[in-house]
């Protein structure tokens, strides 16, 4: 019997759905447009999130030069000290020939290391921080240190890193509320489809109802057309972000080259998951909310 | 005072002390009181806006009585949860001036939907159906849709429907209001013939001719009062004739 009851509840969905083609249409293209917003707003935050990850761990790391005449016991005391700190993963300690080498490596020194004499670069300890908050505290610790160069005691950049995690924070918020909005709006959408195919079947629904259809048998097939419209909108919104992913993504590289996005396949069977079940969600919620309202017994 | 018919049989429809006011502040109904037998056969007359539609109404619960209580086969229509009420509306059959068909639907799938919206399987539908159809002399027009048929044939049909729950009483607001005399005839004929076999029939009806000719019992509502209730009763008062009086 329940089957039955399904197959009539989606044969009716499905028929509705054709019926008043020209609504159905509008509110899967609604609703695709808002999902490719918020497929955007997964997408950027997602990159956003990766470039902040790899500058977390940038920043999660400081350098503290040691003056060229500190003993070395000095230094290994210091460095013993550091890492029997809590708030410390790592320390390692880069003698002036290894920061030399170091900076030798990197290409983007390549002609300024042919003309370095001698050795200006400090020995340093290079401290990775367990959690950001901590970094100043560390920081502050180094410099008070006495083996530390007076002159350029460590690497760390304070107000900037502060800033860039509160803009991150900020971003987050902005975007779940701009989701939040996306959704009311396609809720509010789907309830209007509903109620335009309500008012088409109202013939229907009053006789299914004097003849004793129970209220659920009248309003399944309302909350499946919504469903079926969520899911053709995710399917479509999915479709063309995946075609365009790659492509923004290189386009991104070549204006703006200093930030870091890459492309990231993976995270596209994520953003599927995410939309259909959104698509299908929104759908769901927006019918049943529509046929609470319209379709009464 | 309610007086009750003198064969004794349980009563399938009581209206106790029944008022209905509209949220609009139209007093539709006031103090009602009505005692309808199992298998009797009973017309609603009075002026439009009387009260008819409002007494039908409540007898399939499309609204809720404002004071005063209702029952039918026992139970209490106002204090009916929601979720009863579709089993409640499957032990009726209703019948329109409207015929209520559904046009994209052959006259076979209109009866069949009042069971398929019950989620009957498909071989209990089809007999059902049959048998119906045969009761109401539509065989052989199955697959032909509601456009195509004649007036009588469509209020055939949906009284086809009406009694393919098997219902144990049929509610008929205006049924020929729609029909040329010769078909109202007919569709008298097959209420009558419904109701021999022991279904209680309800009909609000302006069939001044039926009703006279029939001589069932008529119950007169005027201004949302019962204003007569005759054994076997016409259209009018007529005070010449013996009656049986309510109130």
């Amino acid at each position: 019997m329940i089957l039955r009851n399904l197959k009539f509840a989606l044969n009716s969905a499905w028929q509705s759905f054709w019926r008043n083609l020209a609504v159905s249409l509008a509110a899967v293209l609604s609703i695709t447009l808002i999902l490719i917003l918020a497929g955007i707003n997964l997408l950027v935050g997602h990159a956003f999130a990766q470039v902040l990850d790899g500058f977390r761990t940038k920043v999660s790391e400081i350098s503290i030069n040691v003056s060229d005449d500190t003993p070395l016991q000095t230094v290994y005391d210091f460095q013993a000290q550091l890492a029997a700190d809590p708030r410390v993963v790592t320390v390692t300690f880069v003698t002036k020939d290894e920061a030399l080498r170091e900076f030798k490596s990197d290409p983007q020194n390549a002609i300024l290391a042919t003309q370095i004499e001698g050795n200006p670069l400090d020995a340093k300890l290079d401290v990775r921080v367990k959690n950001l908050n901590d970094v100043a505290a560390i920081d502050a610790m180094g410099r008070q240190w006495s083996g530390v160069d007076p002159t350029d005691p460590t690497n760390y950049q304070g107000d900037f890193v502060n800033r860039m995690l509160d803009l991150s924070e900020w971003l987050a918020i902005a975007g779940v509320a701009l989701l939040i909005v996306l959704m009311i709006v396609s809720v509010v959408i789907v309830m209007n489809t509903i109620r335009t195919a309500v008012y088409h079947r109202r013939k229907e629904i009053e006789v299914m109802k004097l003849v004793g259809a129970t209220e659920w048998f009248v309003r399944g097939p309302f909350v499946l057309e919504g469903i079926m419209t969520g899911l053709i909108a995710a399917a479509i919104a999915l479709a063309l972000l995946a075609v365009a992913y790659e492509p923004a993504v290189v386009q991104f590289k070549s204006d703006v080259g200093f930030i870091p996005l890459s492309y990231d396949p993976a995270f596209i069977s994520s953003l599927a998951r995410d939309l259909l079940i959104a698509g299908a969600l929104l759908g769901a919620v927006g019918s049943y909310i529509g046929v609470r309202r319209y379709v009464r017994i | 005072m309610v007086l009750t018919p003198d064969f004794d049989t349980r009563p399938v429809i009581s209206f106790q002390h029944v008022h209905k006011t509209y949220p609009t502040g139209t007093e539709a109904l006031r103090d009602v009181n009505l005692e309808v037998p199992q298998g009797d056969f009973l017309f609603l007359v009075g002026p439009s806006g009387a009260g008819k539609s409002t007494l039908v109404r409540l007898l399939i619960r499309e609204e809720k009585p404002t004071r005063g209580k209702i029952f039918v086969d026992g139970i209490e229509l106002g204090r009916m949860k929601r979720r009863k009420l579709p089993h409640y509306r499957r032990k009726v059959g209703l019948v329109f001036q409207d015929f209520k068909l559904l046009p994209n639907l052959t006259v076979y799938e209109n009866v069949a939907f009042a069971m398929r919206v019950l989620g009957e399987p498909d071989h209990k539908v089809k007999a059902r159906v049959a048998e119906a159809l045969d009761t109401v002399s539509l065989s052989g027009k199955e697959q032909t849709y509601p456009a195509n048929l004649s007036g009588g044939e469509q209020q055939r049909v949906a009284i086809a429907r009406a009694l393919v729950h098997a219902p144990r009483f049929i509610i008929a607001d205006e049924p020929t209001g729609n029909l040329d005399p010769a078909t109202a005839w007919e569709i008298m004929q097959l209420f009558l013939r419904i109701n021999a076999r022991g279904a209680t029939v309800v009909m609000a009806t302006h069939n001044r001719e039926i009703v006279d000719l029939l001589r069932r019992r008529v119950i007169a509502i005027d201004a949302g009062k019962i204003a007569r209730d005759d054994r076997s009763g016409r259209y009018h008062d007529d005070l010449a004739k013996p009656q049986v009086r309510a109130q």
